[in-house]
């Protein structure tokens, strides 16, 4: 027997008040989980960027105390080189003076060059000529002169002049170690 | 009076009061926490590369200058790199001298990354100028060379007999390096 001409509803506890209730909560949960998840995810690439970093500043700072060594080496090589040049070109201008001291009358068979002395042998017509002509500019330039004569058989002299100065001219090493 | 509240209600208000309860305690436990130390790891992630664009500015820099001082001195640089070969040189400068004699290249001293060795010439030159001419020639070499005392010139007729020293210089700081690096691969 039927008492309503309508058919019953079924009942259910997902109401409008509820589905409304759910779907608020829902976004509001998404929405906090979703930013949690972004927090996480943005610690995690900062961490690694992080350790990329320290690496890459560690890595710059090795190739950088590299490069300053390089640099230092090189302008320590530069010096060094423009250093031995120059001391070629003096050497090359000491010598040219030398030979333009000696003047024509005199005629030298050997010269033998040290750091501290210089040691001449050769031929004057006289012993005047040389103690005016090449003794007196050998004296101004050297602490210690000693000259010596031989006589050769057409009455010129054979003399051996023996030139030294006191002053250590710097070697190479001497120069090295100055520099340490 | 009596306030009557269905029992679909109640369940309503308890489930939105759990709901509520979680996402403050979610809010305040977690995620808040969570947001300072976004924001610290922001600040420091900053911080750090700022750091580092500074360090590649300099790197940069200092790479440019050393950049320009191996362009600048690259003829020293391979001067000092090259070994000492008499051969090469005899050839190189013969045109100074008559002839041209070298002794063996013997290691003289050590002194940092350089090492000196010494060589010892006897040669024949027609005139002082071809001298001259090779201790002007000789530090535009392949190598960096010093002519050093003693240095002995003889007459011989029309030519005259010379000797003098050379002291080759020579770049050990590779080596050394090298040397390091193998005693520690050993040990």
């Amino acid at each position: 027997m039927k008492y309503s001409y309508i058919a019953p509803r079924t009942k259910t506890v997902f109401t409008p008040e509820v589905k409304l209730m759910l779907t608020f909560f829902s976004i509001t949960i998404f929405m906090l989980l979703s930013t949690y998840a972004f927090l996480l995810f943005k610690e995690y690439t900062f961490l690694s960027d992080l350790k990329s970093i320290q690496k890459s500043q560690s890595q710059l700072q090795t190739d950088l105390s590299k490069m300053k060594d390089d640099i230092v080496f090189i302008q320590k090589e530069n010096d060094l080189a423009k250093s031995i040049q120059t001391k070629n070109l003096v050497l090359k201008d000491s010598i040219t003076n030398l030979f333009d001291l000696v003047p024509q009358r005199i005629t030298l068979s050997q010269a033998k060059l040290d750091t501290n002395s210089l040691v001449l042998y050769g031929i004057t017509p006289n012993k005047d000529i040389y103690n005016f002509m090449l003794g007196a500019p050998l004296r101004s330039i050297f602490h210690r002169t000693y000259s010596s004569f031989y006589p050769v058989g057409n009455g010129w002299l054979r003399f051996v002049s023996t030139n030294y100065t006191d002053d250590d001219l710097p070697t190479l090493e001497g120069e090295a170690d100055n520099e340490n | 009076m009596k306030i009557k509240i269905s029992r679909q209600n109640i369940y309503l208000i308890s489930v939105s009061i759990f709901l509520l309860i979680f996402v403050l305690i979610f809010s305040f436990l977690v995620l808040i926490p969570e947001g300072k130390g976004y924001r610290e790891n922001r600040t420091e992630f900053m911080k750090n590369s700022k750091e580092l664009r500074k360090y590649q500015d300099f790197y940069d820099k200092k790479q440019a200058q050393l950049k320009d001082l191996q362009k600048k001195h690259r003829a020293v640089i391979v001067a000092f790199d090259n070994k000492f070969n008499a051969k090469r040189f005899q050839k190189q400068y013969k045109q100074n001298f008559s002839s041209l004699e070298l002794s063996e290249l013997k290691k003289k001293s050590k002194k940092d990354e350089f090492t000196t060795y010494e060589v010892n010439t006897s040669s024949q030159i027609s005139s002082p100028k071809s001298f001259y001419n090779f201790l002007e020639a000789v530090n535009k070499s392949d190598w960096i060379i010093q002519v050093n005392f003693p240095i002995n010139f003889k007459r011989d007729g029309e030519l005259i007999k010379s000797s003098f020293t050379m002291q080759v210089l020579s770049n050990t700081r590779d080596e050394n390096k090298t040397k390091k690096v193998e005693k520690k691969s050993t040990h």
